[in-house]
């Protein structure tokens, strides 16, 4: 029963990460590598305020998120000047640095050795120790996030942001401030995704650089992608259909030792295969195009 | 110091010669092509299965990892990327693809070879020493080669007729097609060019310090950065890039430690995009006509 658990926090963290990576990529229509990033900074922020501040999780999950909501802002200052690949690369140029803090930087993130004991989450006085109870928890922050997410979504700003992203010059000439929009986007999508990076903190009690890698960030694109993208059902299916993938996989009793280069195969031809036929995903609205 | 120059330049030759044939990619097929990563790491497995399962000689053996990665990038032109060219995709579609290619490539390699180091050579390298500098002989057979390529390549450029019509499809490809001009034929060319550059890199690197199936994506990363702070729709000066990289990771690793030079790598990328968008040889050119 636990693995059920498991498997649903997973799919409630991960549909919490796509979809706000969807506002950038689906609705702003900026190709970014760099959401795992902003997913690690959220859980060592969070981490390290309840381990070494001795804050509370609220509190500590409220400062990691206006963290990371403004380096996300700050990141996408000089990232928006850059258009097509550029943009791409600068993206995971940050991905690439935040990864070298968190592995390198031993004296505050113990680099590669990780933070073991994350406390478990107390939300008003309750402590949220049991995987039911955590999963709860996980499905109540995922909904909340993606409410915020349809809001913003279906407010002017959700509007401006497509139209921005349809035709940047149309949408300058009737006097939009392009940059600003997506300089929001990203600020908002950064917020988001610190959320899942706390729990998972909390959650797994432990956490490494490992599990906000590059390799972290293409799978969440690729939930997104493989989804749909610019569509508000997209990453949900898509967070969905990769965490069950692999489990999938575990039935058909491949071996461990290629289940995992298999899965990561898998992941790349659905992507290859995706663009090639469907460039918009399962759900999806926007081809990249 | 003069030993980290010294190491620094072998590097920096090799890191030139992939990032000459991702450039040569990028400036004459406007692909992104990320899984040059893959091909990179192909060829040094090339190498590896001729001469430590067939037994053949180095010679040979290289000669077979080259036609491996110049097939393998062709390959990956006419499946995956002419398709999307024809269709007119945009380059966030080409580079999601390409990602996807990389992937199963890399995954695939691993699922053959294993996920650990393969090493090519045992024993002690022998050296040379050059006034106070010592180097082995692969290294310098990477600055040899490194610098002959790249003088070979200039040449081709500008003198061969297909070296010209690299650089008019790069120029404007639809120009180039109803002047006559069988652009998918160049693309392919391009791309077995490119591959062919690539798996010597790798050789070169491979018979150095061995390889894992995972290296190549940081490599390529490296190259394509090359690329950028060269200048790109420059066919050149990607080897600038990559010597001027290769010598600053080399001073880093020196100054403090190795486990900064992808971050430093790409804080001179980030630099150099938002101060200089057009690199180090690039002509700053209008957004209009960058698209």
């Amino acid at each position: 029963m636990n693995y059920l658990y498991h498997i649903l926090i997973m799919i409630c963290l991960y549909a919490t990460l796509a979809q706000s990576l969807n506002l950038v990529v689906g609705y702003g229509g900026l190709l970014s590598l760099s959401h795992a990033a902003f997913y690690g900074l959220g859980a060592y922020i969070g981490s390290l305020l309840m381990m070494q501040a001795h804050w509370p999780f609220l509190l500590s999950l409220v400062t990691a998120v206006v963290t990371v909501s403004v380096l996300a802002w700050l990141v996408s200052i000089p990232a928006i000047r850059l258009h097509g690949d550029f943009f791409v690369l600068a993206t995971l140029g940050f991905q690439v640095i935040v990864f070298a803090i968190l592995y390198n930087w031993v004296d505050v993130t113990r680099g590669p050795y990780g933070i073991p004991g994350v406390p478990k989450p107390s939300v008003f006085g309750h402590s949220v120790t049991s995987p039911p109870a955590f999963l709860a928890l996980a499905a109540v922050v995922a909904l909340l996030c993606c409410g915020v997410l349809w809001l913003l979504l279906s407010s002017p700003f959700g509007r401006t942001l497509q139209a921005v992203r349809e035709d940047e010059i149309a949408a300058a000439s009737l006097g939009k401030d392009v940059n600003a929009f997506k300089r929001s986007a990203f600020a908002w999508a950064g917020a988001v995704a610190a959320v899942p990076g706390v729990l998972f903190a909390t959650y797994s009690s432990y956490i490494d650089p490992t599990s906000f890698g590059l390799e972290e960030s293409i799978f969440i694109l690729c939930i997104l992608i493989i989804g749909g993208a610019g569509n508000f059902r997209g990453p949900i299916i898509g967070a969905v259909v990769l965490v069950l993938l692999p489990e999938g996989l575990r039935f058909l009793r491949i071996p461990d030792s290629i289940a995992a280069n298999l899965r990561q195969i898998l992941y790349g031809l659905a992507l290859v295969l995706m663009m090639r036929l469907r460039p918009q995903g399962i759900a999806g609205k926007y081809a990249f195009d | 110091m003069l030993q980290f120059l010294a190491n620094g330049f072998c590097k920096g030759a090799v890191i030139a010669l992939v990032a000459l044939g991702f450039g040569l990619i990028y400036t004459t097929t406007r692909v992104f092509h990320i899984a040059h990563a893959a091909i990179y790491v192909l060829g040094a497995y090339a190498l590896y299965a001729a001469m430590i399962w067939l037994k053949l000689p180095l010679p040979v053996a290289v000669g077979f990892g080259i036609l491996v990665a110049v097939i393998a990038g062709m390959l990956v032109d006419w499946s995956v990327y002419q398709p999307l060219a024809k269709r007119s995709a945009s380059s966030a579609v080409v580079l999601i693809s390409s990602l996807g290619v990389l992937i199963v490539f890399e995954n695939l390699i691993a699922l053959g070879f294993g996920n650990q180091t393969q090493i090519l050579r045992a024993g002690v390298e022998r050296t040379v020493s050059i006034g106070s500098i010592i180097l082995t002989q692969v290294q310098i057979s990477q600055a040899i080669v490194g610098i002959t390529l790249t003088g070979t390549f200039l040449l081709f450029l500008k003198h061969t007729r297909t070296g010209q019509l690299c650089r008019a499809i790069s120029d404007d490809e639809t120009l180039a097609s109803v002047l006559g001009v069988r652009v998918n034929r160049i693309r392919l060319l391009a791309f077995g060019l490119g591959s062919a550059f690539a798996a010597i890199g790798s050789m070169l690197v491979a018979l150095d310090v061995g390889m894992d199936p995972h290296v190549g994506f940081s490599v390529v990363l490296t190259a394509a950065v090359a690329c950028i702070i060269g200048g790109l729709r420059n066919f050149l000066a990607p080897a600038a890039g990559g010597v001027l990289l290769g010598l600053t990771q080399s001073l880093v690793v020196w100054r403090t430690s190795a486990k900064w030079e992808e971050a430093v790598t790409f804080g001179i990328l980030i630099f150099f995009l938002i101060f200089r968008r057009q690199g180090l040889f690039g002509v700053a050119r209008r957004a209009e006509e960058t698209a």
